[in-house]
């Protein structure tokens, strides 16, 4: 198949706002897309969850827009938009047709510049219960809803960035101050700490004038992130186990490894080997644990890049009826130690690069993810471009590679285990969930913030 | 593109003045090319520049009242194993075979029928359509991965018994649907008539209803060079059809299986409360009668409701319940339509401590909407309805969906046009009237939560008692 290329323009505008567009003139619309470069692993001690909420607040007004107002104006424009926050950055989204594109980056620019003068403790107020109501839907009040935040905290060393869910706890949402929320404006909001990504019916020229129409008088305002805080780990010395006891249906292990940090060449060889070991129809752990064995219901496996210095990589199994974990933990042991001593085989290689060219394409056919892409690219590798040689990169990883990473990270010994037990009793009640640590008390790795 | 000469002040530097919105040019729904196969088979094709990713869907139609009444499920069973292995390969060759060429595929059973979805890079095409005859017209259907796949839905079952939504959601059809229509039951089947399903049952029912007589496929994506028509006609021109009363008639629509609409239970006006003992949250769930889409007057009307009233952050539900109140991170309100007769359907998950509080104002809300909804309201669902749709249709995925699930209905996507016109011309008279003629202030309600704290206040709202089941 010829490659796909799409095309990138760049320029950073004088107050340091990274801007790119990618012209796509197949439909009359512009997909907008920032990145701030602010995560909840920027947040501090007792404020976890501040990034998240901060989120909710871009949302309630700021100098010339009234609460609610950023939603009701586009969305009658026919703009559907949005928002989310993760570890390594927020970020803000909204697609609409190429004339209402100025009243999108207008709205935007309030918010990102202007926003303190709308800032209430009301608004916090009520976006603080919205937001614990998220919480409790999302993850407290659902079996397993949790289990992510057992993996970081188990795998992650105690205070590091990445230990603590982006969601935050319930007592750091209650302590957030006003304060809080100013200052982080402050430091982290501003033109230099953010991306603006425009995709679709635009030339680079009219977008590039469009964003420094609207953004261009804004300060420089943010404190630059500090990368150099975010040490790269190692593989975990030793195994850490952490035993869930909760009403949950079924027994289900998840299995955690560090990885190396996302957007390198050895990130999307530790990627191959997870697709080879649970990512595909046809991988070792599918076809033994579930198609022949028949010892768990499920079984897969998937990286989550993260840009920090380390990532995650994630085993899990739901147990079939009657069959000890114990027993699945070990054939998953077994297969990876069958990976790390004879390596991928052509057909597995073949299978997992025809794989990931095709869901990359699909990911790619919407301008909302392309921009969304273009845009983390940009911000945490500062790399536009990247989406036209990812494909280049992923199949340029030999087997040879795929089996080293595998050695280096993938050993069992630098395993994390969080193990489900279902508690016959009546329902969830995840606050009296009991975490049993069994992992060694000492977190010897330089821990952080 | 400004508005007023004068910048904006406010206080520290000049803001440039808000910027008008340049109008947009009409729109309309890709339209496909259609060919009818000897076979039966339809096949849509839709050439969308860009999309290099060919998104395949066939949609079959199928009512779920053709199970037998003690194995309900073995259609979803069915659709589960129909790539696990045909009569040439086995479940992994099969399964490698597909990922050489990079095809996503999926099959799984709705309310219309059965849906084989299909995503692949455009020059694996014909291959990936090859690999798409062989499951839909030679699967194998293995024992022991039949018997997999029954134990994974029971396994599947309980997982749903243990989250709230989907709980409220088995409790809600339960209540609402008579109790001998096929609709009061969990689609993919309860464990008692699961448990019971054989490959005997599988093969049988492959055999006599996966048939292209009335079947669907859309093949949507850059069609740059290729004539896809020609391709599936290649694929699945042999694909034999099913036995018929009388000779297919190719020039009149598909004959679509006949379709009574599901009998409704005489006592669903009611509150159930599904106890799930120390939940943080209570689920709540409320449905009454709504449209189909061939609805007299025209289905316009049941969109723009769905967003007035709970479909956008700005809607009545959110505005009070989210904004205000910080009860729900959001509840969502919609007509859902069906074969024949539709659901009016409002949910979401708010704070346990003030679920009844929280039921009482979100009928409220619905119940109000009775009174009218406003021309302001009006103007914003039209245009969020009528100016999203190029980037609701800009993909290959999205296009074929939509396609795909018309089909089920006898309708093209000529209809989701139509239905954009209507949106772009109805008023808030003709809105509030189609609302009353389906809501009339009878619901029925499920609440999944914690039964000894919230069962007490809900029966206080004098909204009649409610029943207490176990989770």
């Amino acid at each position: 198949m010829p490659d796909i290329s799409y095309p990138i323009a760049e320029r950073v505008l004088a107050n340091g706002l990274h801007v790119v567009v990618s012209e796509d003139h197949t439909v009359p619309i512009v997909a907008l897309n920032i990145w701030v470069k602010v995560g909840s692993r920027d947040e501090v001690q007792g404020r976890t969850g501040l990034a998240h909420l901060f989120e909710h607040l871009m949302f309630q007004g700021s100098a010339n827009v009234a609460s609610g107002e950023h939603f009701s104006a586009l969305m009658a424009a026919g703009g559907r938009l949005n928002a989310t926050t993760w570890f390594d950055r927020t970020n803000y989204f909204e697609t609409v047709p190429k004339g209402a594109l100025d009243l999108a980056l207008w709205l935007e620019a309030d918010r990102h510049g202007r926003l303190l003068d709308a800032v209430t403790q009301d608004n916090l107020d009520n976006q603080r219960d919205v937001v614990k109501e998220e919480k409790r839907q999302r993850y407290d009040n659902v079996p397993y809803g949790t289990a992510l935040h057992e993996v970081y905290a188990t795998i992650f060393p105690e205070g590091h960035p990445y230990q603590h869910p982006t969601i935050g706890s319930m007592a750091d949402l209650d302590a957030a101050t006003l304060t809080d929320v100013r200052d982080f404006f402050s430091r982290h909001y501003g033109p230099n700490n953010s991306v603006i990504t425009l995709v679709g019916d635009i030339t680079p020229e009219d977008g590039f004038a469009a964003v420094e129409r609207y953004f261009g008088g804004l300060p420089a305002s943010a404190v630059s992130r500090d990368d150099a805080i975010m040490t790269p780990l190692d593989p975990l010395p030793e195994p850490r186990r952490r035993e869930i006891h909760a009403p949950v249906p079924h027994e289900r292990l998840y299995i955690a490894f560090r990885l190396p940090a996302d957007g390198t060449a050895d990130f999307h060889a530790a990627g191959l080997a997870l697709d080879i070991l649970g990512g595909l129809g046809s991988s070792r752990l599918v076809e033994r644990l579930v198609r022949t064995e028949q010892l768990t219901t499920s079984a897969s496996a998937h990286p989550m890049g993260l840009a920090g210095g380390v990532s995650l990589g994630l085993v899990s199994a739901e147990m079939a009826e009657g069959v000890d974990p114990d027993l699945v933990e070990a054939i998953i042991c077994e297969e990876i130690n069958a990976l790390i001593a004879t390596g991928p085989t052509p057909d597995e290689m073949e299978a997992a690069l025809a794989d990931t060219e095709r869901s990359w394409l699909s990911a790619m056919a919407g301008l909302d993810e392309r921009a969304d892409a273009i845009s983390r690219d940009a911000a945490l590798f500062g790399n536009p471009s990247r989406i036209n040689s990812f494909i280049e990169e992923v199949r340029a990883i030999t087997p040879d590679h795929v089996q080293r990473i595998a050695r280096e990270w993938l050993q069992p010994h630098s395993r994390a285990v969080v193990a489900y037990r279902p508690e016959l009793q009546t329902a969830p009640d995840p606050d009296s969930s009991r975490a049993q640590d069994t992992s060694s008390p000492a977190h010897a790795e330089g821990a952080l913030a | 593109m400004t508005s007023s000469p004068t910048p904006v002040r406010d206080g520290q530097a000049s803001v440039p003045p808000r910027p008008d919105v340049i109008p947009a040019e009409p729109f309309s729904v890709p339209t496909p090319s259609l060919t009818r196969l000897a076979n039966g088979l339809t096949v849509l094709s839709y050439h969308l520049p860009g999309q290099y990713v060919i998104s395949v869907r066939l949609a079959i139609p199928l009512p779920l009242a053709r199970e037998p009444r003690d194995k309900e499920g073995v259609a979803s069973i069915m659709s589960r194993t129909l790539d696990e292995g045909t009569a040439r390969h086995t479940s992994v060759e099969f399964a490698r075979m597909l990922e050489r060429r990079g095809v996503a595929l999926g099959a799984g059973m709705g309310e219309g029928g059965l849906s084989v979805d299909l995503d692949v890079a455009k020059r694996h095409l014909p291959d990936a359509l090859d690999l798409l005859r062989q499951c839909i017209t030679e699967p194998a259907f293995p024992q022991d991965q039949v018997e997999r796949h029954v134990a994974t839905r029971l396994a599947e079952i309980e997982q749903e018994y243990a989250v709230p939504a989907h709980r409220g959601g088995i409790e809600l059809w339960r209540t609402y649907f008579d109790s001998q229509s096929r609709s009061a039951r969990p689609v993919a089947g309860q464990a008692e008539t699961v448990a019971s399903i054989t490959r005997d049952d599988v093969v049988a029912f492959h055999d006599e209803h996966v048939r292209p007589n009335a079947a669907t496929i859309v093949v949507a994506g850059d069609l740059t060079g290729i004539d896809a028509a020609s391709f599936v006609l290649k694929a699945l021109g042999e694909w034999e059809i099913g036995e018929t009363d009388s000779p297919l008639d190719l020039t009149a629509p598909p004959e679509l299986p006949d379709r009574q609409p599901p009998a409704l239970a005489d006592d669903r006006a009611r509150i159930v409360i599904v106890d799930r003992p120390d939940s943080v949250q209570a689920e709540l769930l409320i449905a009454c009668a709504g449209p189909d889409r061939h609805v007299e007057g025209g289905f316009a009307p049941f969109p723009m409701l769905g967003f007035i009233l709970g479909g956008a952050p700005t809607s009545r539900l959110d505005l009070l319940l989210r904004e205000d109140k910080g009860y729900t991170y959001g509840l969502r309100s919609g007509f859902r339509p069906r074969r024949r007769g539709g659901v009016f359907i409002t949910s979401g998950s708010v704070r346990g401590d003030v679920a009844a509080e929280a039921l009482d104002l979100t009928l409220s809300v619905l119940e109000d909407a009775r009174a009218g909804v406003t021309d302001d309201e009006i103007a914003q669902a039209r245009s969020f309805l009528t100016l999203t749709a190029p980037s609701r249709y800009a993909t290959a995925d999205t296009v074929a969906e939509e396609a795909a699930a018309l089909s089920f209905d006898g309708l093209g996507t000529d209809f989701a046009d139509r239905t954009l016109r209507a949106i772009a011309a109805a008023s808030a008279d003709e809105v509030s009237t189609a609302y009353r003629q389906f809501v009339d202030g009878s619901w029925t309600v499920v609440v999944v939560g914690d039964a000894a704290s919230i069962a007490e206040p809900i029966a206080a709202l004098g909204r009649g008692t409610p029943t207490v089941v176990a989770s």
